[in-house]
């Protein structure tokens, strides 16, 4: 092949579905309407590791299983190419790894076999329902981490950057930078600035994982990646094999140049299970020798696993369900108040099999009140969605959550069945609300209770003043069986810091025993 | 000439300087009892019914003039559909922006700021649709052009105020007639809620001066009031179509206080059942008496 044909034709299939991913993201946003209108989450939907963690933690289906399939099929045809072709991390990493220039022949860390044992300790919790391989699949990570951190920072980058140009009011300048924000809010940028908990390590994390890119690029897709272990072990018998014909003079550029570290020497092994399929190898053979077709010197190496440290990632793996459940929190009968499920989430023990921790939910969110849990729901249940009203309520006519979630830890309901679903209840202090606590006039929780027959009502009261005035006031009171837990009230008090009203989570529609009132 | 003949006719031409001034007078009584003070239109159109209640008080081109930059302010404030009747019917903005246009208005801005998430308000009320079809120039209304204003309120001294209102040449209060827990009643002068910012909440500590206030400081070309369907019960965001009831009328007035009032009476109530419009009475800003103002019905 033309030296540079397959890299260009390749950077052209990663530009497309990286492009694809983005213009997908941007989408996971409200604009008013009931329905998304995008297939936001199908990246996920392709994700054959979400879909197997799912169905060995929840044995259950997921969704999109079957256009997992189609990426299974496609790497045991053609072996890791969604890794060189597809992946949008991976076009990152390749990216990132563009500047690391180091020429000569580096030593190489040589840990391929990690990443078998992190997906085979992954494997092993999800098949005693602990679903944490969300944390580590790349498409999840990708998602997530731009989520929480990398848009809100992009977005505030702009956002003061426009804005200083607006406070300057540069004649003709502050129109033009007034013309191109809009046009960049309307395509790009987001309705409102994203703020969220723990944004700042997403933001670390994330930076750190393309960052090792500098140090050896494809770092995460060689010795991190579960989803990538997963496809290696699948690509055990593909067609698409590398060839190296007899002119190779073992000048060693194929070995330099590849990403993952795949080459082993000129007589044409290869590790199978690490290559990407990149090609670069294939275009920048000095002798052209080396060739990718249906014919070909098999199978290169197989996956060196020690049996000791599969023995060690397996036992690991059963070890962690038992070692997250034993402190009380985990434990039935717990419940945290401040663990305020977003609407159509299945009861606790459920939700956490499901969860893969991608936060589509939290993206989509129009108030910005979902947020990443830390500890609030148990070391197990860390970065799953909780709403805080003080950051965002649930908006009462909104369903988007449950649309976005990929492994149906959150339900999609309907407009009807969400208005019904109860995610807490408000609880008045009536030591800080201003009718109860300084005679002062205010009901805005009862005016915010979207609720058509109001779960807050006003309860007339007369009361005398310090200096023995009497004041009529309207006090409000919650109807806990028609309140849904939504937090606008809480969202909306004036008392603001530490509101006079706020939600707990008791009286969840979703949990059996997390109830307050013996009402079905 | 001699003393008399001067006199003569000074005494003509001095009757005769004064017939204009007269006739004038005259004349102009005829013509104000043309226009009534309120306008009340039912109809099965609420675009037809809205321009019917504007021409029983003079017409559009009595309130806006060509060039001028108009703004027109519905109420947005909820994520409801019109059916649930908490935002303004979108027809009738849609309605009120092309008779601005038909007046010669350089531009119709149309916006407001909702109690909710302004996406889904703009677009479930119907409103943002409705009126970017005419022509209307919707927008959400932008964080940073808020300007704190003097209003001279008893209860509120300074207030935030969106810009746009304040250079708009001509403002039109387009509200929708609703109960509410704490207002009793959200009818015109209550909507200008709409084009405060900062922590609105607050001002319900005192809320009928807060209105008020508010009132006293904005001077509306027009007023006009959406009554073709009311939310007669779980205001003001209602949500229950058992609490909405199909009025299809529109009322146009220029008294902040008399609209008022007079949608008062759609509930059964007086202008005196209301706070704020019993104080805006007294302080002068407008009568809520509704018997000395002539009230015009037709119907479409």
């Amino acid at each position: 092949m033309k030296a540079h044909t397959l890299r260009s034709l390749r950077r052209l299939f990663q530009g497309i579905f990286l492009f694809l991913f983005l213009f997908l993201f941007i989408q996971t946003e409200s604009k008013g309407e009931d329905e998304l209108g995008y297939p936001v989450r199908i990246f996920l939907d392709f994700d054959p590791l979400i879909a197997l963690s799912t169905l060995l933690s929840a044995h259950t289906l997921v969704a999109g299983f079957f256009l997992s399939l189609i990426v299974v099929v496609l790497t045991v045809f053609l072996g890791r190419v969604f890794c060189g072709w597809i992946c949008p991390l991976g076009t990152l990493h390749d990216s990132v790894g563009s500047f690391n220039r180091r020429k000569a022949a580096q030593t190489r860390l040589g840990w391929h076999t990690l990443k078998y044992y992190i997906l085979i300790f992954l494997l092993a919790s999800s098949l005693f329902t602990v679903q944490i391989t969300g944390i580590m699949d790349p498409i999840s990570l990708l998602i997530r981490s731009l989520s929480l951190s990398v848009y809100p920072l992009l977005n505030y980058l702009a956002s003061a950057f426009f804005d200083t140009l607006y406070i300057l009011d540069i004649p003709v300048a502050t129109d033009v930078s007034e013309w191109v924000y809009d046009v960049l809010r309307r395509a790009v940028l987001s309705f409102e600035q994203p703020h969220f908990f723990q944004g700042i390590l997403m933001g670390v994390l994330f930076f750190l994982i393309l960052g090792l890119n500098l140090y050896e690029r494809r770092f995460w897709c060689t010795y991190l990646c579960p989803l990538g272990a997963l496809l290696g072990v699948l690509s055990r018998y593909a067609l698409l094999k590398r060839s190296v014909s007899e002119g190779c003079t073992a000048c060693g550029v194929c070995r330099r140049v590849c990403p993952s570290d795949a080459v082993i020497d000129g007589s044409g092994t290869w590790r199978g299970a690490e290559c990407l399929y990149c090609m670069d190898c294939d275009d920048l053979c000095p002798e052209e020798a080396i060739s990718f077709g249906w014919k070909g010197s098999r199978e290169g190496v197989p996956i060196d696993l020690s049996r000791r440290n599969v023995f060690l990632s397996l036992t690991a793996g059963v070890a962690a369900a038992p070692l997250l459940r034993i402190v009380p929190w985990s434990g039935g009968g717990w419940h945290n108040p401040a663990l305020i499920r977003p609407p159509g989430a299945l009861a606790e023990k459920e939700f956490l099999r499901r969860c893969v921790r991608c936060g589509e939910c939290m993206k989509v969110c129009i108030t910005n009140g979902l947020q990443p849990t830390l500890f609030e729901a148990g070391l197990e249940g860390v970065w799953t969605p909780r709403l805080v009203p003080k950051v965002g309520y649930c908006e009462f006519r909104c369903t988007l959550c449950g649309q976005v979630c990929p492994t149906g830890a959150i339900v999609s309901l309907s407009v009807p069945e969400k208005q019904k679903t109860k995610i807490g209840m408000a609880v008045i202090d009536p030591g800080r609300c201003l009718p109860y606590a300084y005679d002062t006039p205010c009901l805005v929780c009862e005016e915010m209770c979207p609720t058509p027959e109001k779960a807050i009502w006003l309860e007339e009261t007369v009361v005398r003043s310090r200096e023995g005035k009497e004041i009529v006031l309207k006090r409000p009171r919650v109807d806990v069986e028609r309140c849904v837990g939504c937090g606008i009230c809480e969202a909306r008090c004036p008392v603001r810091g530490r509101p006079a009203i706020y939600v707990i989570s008791t009286n969840e529609s979703r949990s059996d025993d997390n109830r307050f009132l013996l009402t079905p | 000439m001699n003393r008399r003949d001067f006199l003569r006719k000074a005494c003509f031409a001095g009757l005769g300087l004064s017939i204009p001034g007269t006739l004038d007078s005259f004349l102009g009584h005829l013509y104000a009892s043309e226009y009534a003070d309120i306008g009340v239109a039912r109809g099965a159109s609420p675009g037809a019914a809205t321009k019917a209640a504007i021409d029983l008080i003079g017409g559009i081109s009595r309130f806006i003039s060509r060039g001028d930059i108009v703004v027109v302010k519905p109420n947005i404030g909820w994520d409801r559909t019109p059916e649930q009747a908490a935002n303004t019917n979108p027809e009738v903005v849609a309605g009120l922006v092309t008779l601005c246009y038909d007046a010669g208005a350089k531009k119709v801005k149309v916006f407001d700021n909702p109690c909710v998430d302004p996406r889904r308000s703009y677009h479930q009320s119907g409103i943002k649709d409705a009126a970017s079809a005419v022509g209307g120039e919707v927008s959400f209304m932008d964080e940073r052009k808020f300007k704190d204003v003097a209003l001279g309120g008893r209860f509120l001294k300074k207030w935030p105020l969106y810009a746009d209102i304040l250079e708009a040449d001509k403002v039109i209060n387009v509200p929708i007639a609703k109960v509410h827990g704490s207002s009793t009643l959200t009818l015109g002068m209550k909507n200008w809620m709409g084009i405060m910012g900062g922590w609105r909440g607050r001002v319900h500590m005192n809320l009928d001066q807060g209105i008020v206030d508010i009132s006293q400081f904005m001077k509306p070309a027009l007023i006009v009031l959406d009554a073709v369907r009311i939310l007669t019960a779980h205001g003001p965001q209602g949500g229950n179509l058992v609490d909405v009831k199909t009025l299809n009328t529109v009322i146009a007035g220029t008294d902040q206080v008399a609209v008022d009032a007079y949608g008062t009476t759609l509930f059964g109530l007086t202008g005196s059942s209301l706070g704020y419009v019993r104080m805006g009475h007294e302080i002068g800003l407008g009568t809520m008496d509704l018997s000395r103002l002539t009230i015009r019905t037709v119907a479409v």
